[in-house]
């Protein structure tokens, strides 16, 4: 009843007339983008703030804003953190278009005193439990090998962990790597990791933004249930023609941008490729000299202004691991198109249409390539998604900002596809494809109420369908917790039938109250839903691991969190300091029966068992934006647990990922202007695990167990690391025009063999010997030396 | 799915010079854990082959004993079949081993079912399982090979030896493959048991009627090469999916670790105590019929290195 009469409220603030309109002016809009001076990249969450009006608007993730004010003369102050602030006049008798480009402070540095600019977005804006990191703040941190990487760099904020080491992906608040809605330039991207885990597939000269929303998300995303990591990707220079690369010790990368027509569009190619294996050549026997290690990835972008209305923009990432020798093949990928169009309507109504493409495939094999081999295995997996998206904001009153559009998404999964011949005799173990589409409809609202409140609000609604052609099973469980047999032939579907339909509703509320002009509080709700899983049973996920849809077995993943924070700047906005706290369930988890087969099984739904999950924590973080020393430390104190049929007796166990204490500290210094230094320290609890604690010898075996069949009981040693890194710029300019730069970083500095895990096995030389072994992934620290160029 | 283990074991050399610098690496160390109350074991496999039937009973100790389990005695234990035949076992030795038969008797029949009971003080136990069908093993053959370096735990050249055979048709015949090395059969590393279920390695990937598939044929080939001269052969048990699962289980808890470990999970059994509110027993009660073919490796016979 209170939430009818609080809608009802809300609806009757909409279409009330505002106190502006009461007056009966004329009311004019000044609208625009927001851009970077040095390279027309749009920029993003730019504070659009009318003095005399005291409201303001954000720009969205294409620099576009957009503010209807009474006809007037106001100051329009344009604030982004790292930029020279812009206070511009504005006689705003008829509609305006007020476009802008923005100065990097520090490009100024020398020339001009910086204004005290209101950098307080972390305090005003409705967004909470949202990360964001600058690229440059990424490029100094402290990197593995030298290799700078945005996943790396995410796991170092608050409420994130990582089950590892090396481990590819990261967990969110309690959720899984699969949880994450990784999207770039839009489009999902299935597998982040390249080699394993160890370094992601984004490349970091060709990122412009980043940010992790982990909690009050917007009801314009939706498909997985834990945070939304949004990586947008550079336009390209549409001022000059610009290159930038590197070589590392792991990768070398090259990024060229140019401007096309009179700066009216600009494109950029970003490509990386990993030479380890080139070195390594010559040092390999002839057996392993046709060995292929390497991983690469090509990133590229395209936009282009027609007239002042619109703007379009293509994208493109393609990235691939390759390993193998001999007669065998190992290799994975991503690959991900995206087109979008910018439209103005009118100086209100803004629209971006998104359409994309996103495949991810594997591929494992031995003579895969050669057809008359009398024994050959051929394995294939893939799933692509494709997607039409159309988001449209209208920016209805000053205090008012509608969001509304949909999203239509269809699934094409090929779990595997595999051809074993055995002597010549050729059987087909391929899994059936499976197809199924995903619709999603929203509406929010972002709505003032008064200097003191504002509050976002707003309600997705999305459905799901299996459809054929396919078959479905059931199966019967003979002994609870242990594999269940598929009911032989299962239920066949045609072409056309709709096997399994699925619907939620997910509400979504944010509010935030203004104690004052530095301090705030929020508070957010948020309802997800997924109906994509990635089957993984394993402590890290590997890149065989399967995204699966929902069936009539797999239920859709749901969560709902609550979110409390007060947040608060210092000095004048050189300190951001934040508390959070959430609280989460999750539905319909998945976990798995001993000795599961999760690949190349057709029956894979009777291994796999169901639960539910919780999670809750504090996190604390205190940020300095301004001066010589830049950084953040955070302390996340967090508890994630999952419930399941029959594992730990049916009661609560530690997620594997539970890390109830996790501090970093990052520190950037800048030294001298050639000189900055920067540092990393993480501390984090070990993860749980669960050790046998009897054994029993069969045939000789000696086989652990244990008593009272818990799972995750124990905890391993905690994990802590340190880093350095420095940053060098080279006097010498490059080729004449050119900046060059040496990075000298160190990983893991105390050289501390961190364990990744613990695990109890059989001694290799005396079989009736069982030890347990501490696994550590990185055993010493790692030294490495990056040459960077820009010119 | 299996292939991956082997791939992946293949892989891992391949990638070696790759990862030289992240390479992971496993230290011993001291871990300390409750103890457990100890619970009965059951350690029997019976055959359809002639000879002594054994099983064994002990107790589970604490993980870091170094025991076989202390022999549990004066346990009276039968195996009684489908048709209501009863074999009662005995610890002539006291040692916990319980013993049937001779050389010239055969206990076990392909197509009946058997019930293993065990009175122990005021406990009963009882296990069910059955014999099913085998196929022949037609051939062995072995291939010359040479490995690109030289290997810790034996000769950098030899013979990888396979063996053949053609799964039943009919869904679902499940086998376990052993070794057999100069006679004895090599089941000592439960890291390297190999099962089959047809004639490739899970129900959900169709193998039905096929000749046996490339890794489990070269199964019998486990940590090294063999040598010119070596008799070597392959033993072929017939086993429900039960024993399958078993036996998987084991391999997966005894091989387990690293950046891709699976959480540890307890092995199944199928002794059951009369009694539901009773201690809980642990391991296992086993049947198969047997199939076995044994070759001396004699390098003119051997296939020609690729």
């Amino acid at each position: 009843m209170k939430i009818k009469i609080l809608l009802l409220y809300l609806v009757l603030q909409l279409i009330s007339p505002t106190p502006y309109s009461l007056a009966q002016q004329a009311k004019n809009t000044i609208s625009g983008y927001v851009k970077d001076a040095k390279n027309g990249e749009g920029l993003i969450g730019v504070s659009v703030y009318v003095r005399e009006a005291q409201t303001g608007v954000t720009t969205n993730t294409y620099g576009f804003y957009s503010i209807t004010l009474p006809a007037g003369n106001y100051n329009i102050v344009y604030s982004y953190i790292g930029y020279e602030k812009i206070t511009k006049p504005t006689n705003l008798s008829e509609d305006r278009t007020v476009n802008i480009e923005m100065a990097d402070e520090s490009e100024q540095l020398k020339e001009v005193t910086i204004t005290t600019s209101k950098e307080d977005e972390n305090v005003r804006s409705i967004e909470m439990s949202v990360n964001k990191v600058e690229m440059k703040t990424i490029r100094k941190m402290p990197a593995l090998l030298g290799e700078v990487d945005l996943i790396r760099s995410i796991q170092l904020l608050p409420g994130v962990t990582t089950v590892g080491e090396g481990a590819s992906g990261f967990n969110v608040r309690g959720g899984d790597v699969s949880q994450n809605l990784v999207l770039l330039d839009e489009a999902p991207v299935y597998n982040s990791s390249h080699l394993f885990g160890f370094f992601s597939v984004f490349n970091p000269d060709a990122v412009k933004d980043v940010k992790l929303i982990k909690g009050g998300i917007p009801a314009q995303y939706g498909g997985r249930i834990s945070s939304i990591l949004d990586v947008r990707m550079k336009e390209g220079n549409s001022k000059k023609r610009e290159i930038n690369g590197g070589i590392g010790t792991i990768f070398s990368r090259l990024t060229y941008e140019q401007p096309f027509s009179e700066g009216k569009g600009s494109f950029i190619v970003a490509a990386r490729r990993s030479y380890i294996d080139i070195l390594a050549k010559p040092f390999l026997k002839k057996d392993l000299r046709d060995s292929k290690f390497n991983f690469y990835d090509l990133t590229a972008k395209v936009n282009y202004r027609l007239g002042n209305k619109d703007t379009f923009f293509a994208s493109g990432y393609f990235g691939k691991d390759v390993f193998g020798g001999g007669d065998f093949g190992f290799g994975w990928g991503n690959a991900t198109a995206t087109g979008r169009w910018n439209h103005i309507f009118s100086n209100k109504l803004f629209m971006n249409l998104t359409a994309f493409y996103s495949n991810y495939d594997y591929s494992l094999g031995q003579n895969q390539n050669d057809k008359n081999a009398a024994d050959r295995f051929d394995w294939k997996s893939k799933i692509i998604s494709t997607s039409i998206k159309p988001d449209f904001t209208y920016y209805l009153t000053p205090n008012n900002q509608l969001t509304f559009g949909g999203q239509y998404i269809k699934y094409d999964s090929r779990p595997g596809k595999a051809i074993a011949v055995s002597e010549g005799e050729e059987s087909n173990i391929s899994l059936e494809p499976r197809y199924a589409d995903e619709s999603a409809l929203y509406i929010g609202n972002e709505q003032k109420l008064g200097d003191k409140i504002a509050l976002q609000y707003g309600i997705r609604y999305s459905f799901f369908r299996n459809t054929g052609p396919g078959i479905e099973y059931e199966f019967l469980e003979l002994t609870p917790g242990q594999r269940k047999l598929p009911i032989l032939p299962g239920n066949v579907y045609k072409k056309g039938d709709v096997i399994n339909t699925y619907d939620n509703w997910e509400p979504r509320f944010s509010i935030n109250y203004s104690v004052s002009s530095s301090t705030s509080i929020k508070a957010s709700y948020n309802r997800t839903s997924q109906y994509l899983h990635l089957l993984s049973n394993t402590a890290a996920s590997s890149p065989l691991d399967v995204w699966t849809l929902s069936s009539s077995i797999i239920k859709p993943e749901k969560a709902d969190q609550v979110a409390l924070g007060w947040f608060q700047n210092f000095k004048d906005n050189t300190y951001e300091a934040s508390v959070e706290v959430y609280y989460k369930k999750l539905y319909n988890q998945i976990d798995y029966v001993p000795s599961s087969s999760l690949l190349l099984n057709s029956y894979v739904e009777g291994d796999l068992l169901f639960g539910n999950g919780r999670a809750y924590g504090a996190e604390f973080y205190l940020k300095k934006n301004k001066g010589k020393l830049t950084g953040w430390i955070s302390y996340t104190l967090s508890r994630t647990e999952r419930k399941v049929e029959t594992i730990n007796n049916s009661d609560w166990f530690p997620a594997r990922f539970d890390k109830p204490h996790n501090f970093t500290a990052v520190a950037i210094y800048e030294l001298k202007p050639r000189l900055s230094l920067s540092s990393n320290f993480t501390f984090t609890s070990g993860t749980p695990a669960t050790f046998p604690n009897s054994r029993y010898v069969y045939n000789s075996w000696p086989i652990g167990n244990n008593y009272e069949n818990k799972r995750n009981n124990s905890r391993i040693p905690a994990y802590h690391r340190l880093d350095f890194a420095a940053t060098l710029k080279a006097k010498r300019k490059l080729f004449g025009t050119g900046e060059g730069e040496w990075v000298f970083s160190v990983y893991n500095v105390y050289n501390r063999r961190n364990p990744f895990s613990v695990y109890t096995r059989i001694n290799q030389d005396d079989r009736l010997k069982t030890e347990a072994i501490k696994y550590s992934v990185i055993g010493n620290f790692i030294p490495a030396i990056t040459y960077n160029f820009k010119f | 799915m299996k292939p991956i283990r082997f791939f992946f074991k293949r892989a891992l050399i391949l990638l070696f010079p790759a990862l030289w610098v992240l390479t992971g690496c496993e230290d011993v160390i001291d871990l300390t854990v409750a103890n457990a109350p100890k619970q009965l074991v059951v350690d029997g496999w019976i055959t359809n082959q002639p000879g002594v039937q054994s099983i064994r009973l002990s107790w589970s100790a604490p993980y870091f004993e170094y025991t076989h389990g202390a022999p549990i005695l004066n346990a009276t234990v039968t195996v009684t079949d489908d048709l209501g035949n009863v074999f009662e076992f005995t610890d002539a030795n006291k040692d916990g081993r319980y013993e049937w038969g001779s050389d010239s008797v055969t206990l076990g029949h392909v197509g009946r079912s058997y019930t293993l009971s065990i009175q122990n003080g005021t406990d009963k136990f009882t296990a069910i399982n059955e014999i099913k069908r085998v196929p022949t093993v037609d051939s062995l053959v072995y291939q010359k090979e040479t490995l690109p370096f030289t290997p810790d735990n034996g000769p950098k050249e030899g013979y990888v030896a396979q063996f053949y055979a053609r799964d039943f048709v009919g869904e679902g015949d499940t086998y376990w493959i052993k070794p057999v090395i100069n006679g004895a059969v090599k089941t000592s590393d439960p890291t390297s048991i190999s099962v089959a279920y047809d004639a490739a390695f899970g129900a959900g990937a169709p193998s039905d009627g096929m000749i046996f598939i490339l890794p489990l044929r070269q199964s019998i080939t486990t940590d090294s090469l063999y040598l010119a001269g070596v008799k070597i052969g392959v033993e072929l048990h017939s086993i429900t999916t039960e024993a399958y699962d078993f036996l998987s289980q084991v391999r997966d808890q005894t091989s387990n670790g690293g950046i891709f470990a699976t959480p540890m999970t307890n092995v199944l059994t199928n002794v059951v105590n009369s009694n539901p509110n009773g201690p809980k027993a642990l391991g296992y009660f086993g049947t198969s019929a047997v199939s076995r073919l044994e070759t001396v490796i004699d390098p003119a016979k051997a296939r020609p290195e690729k």
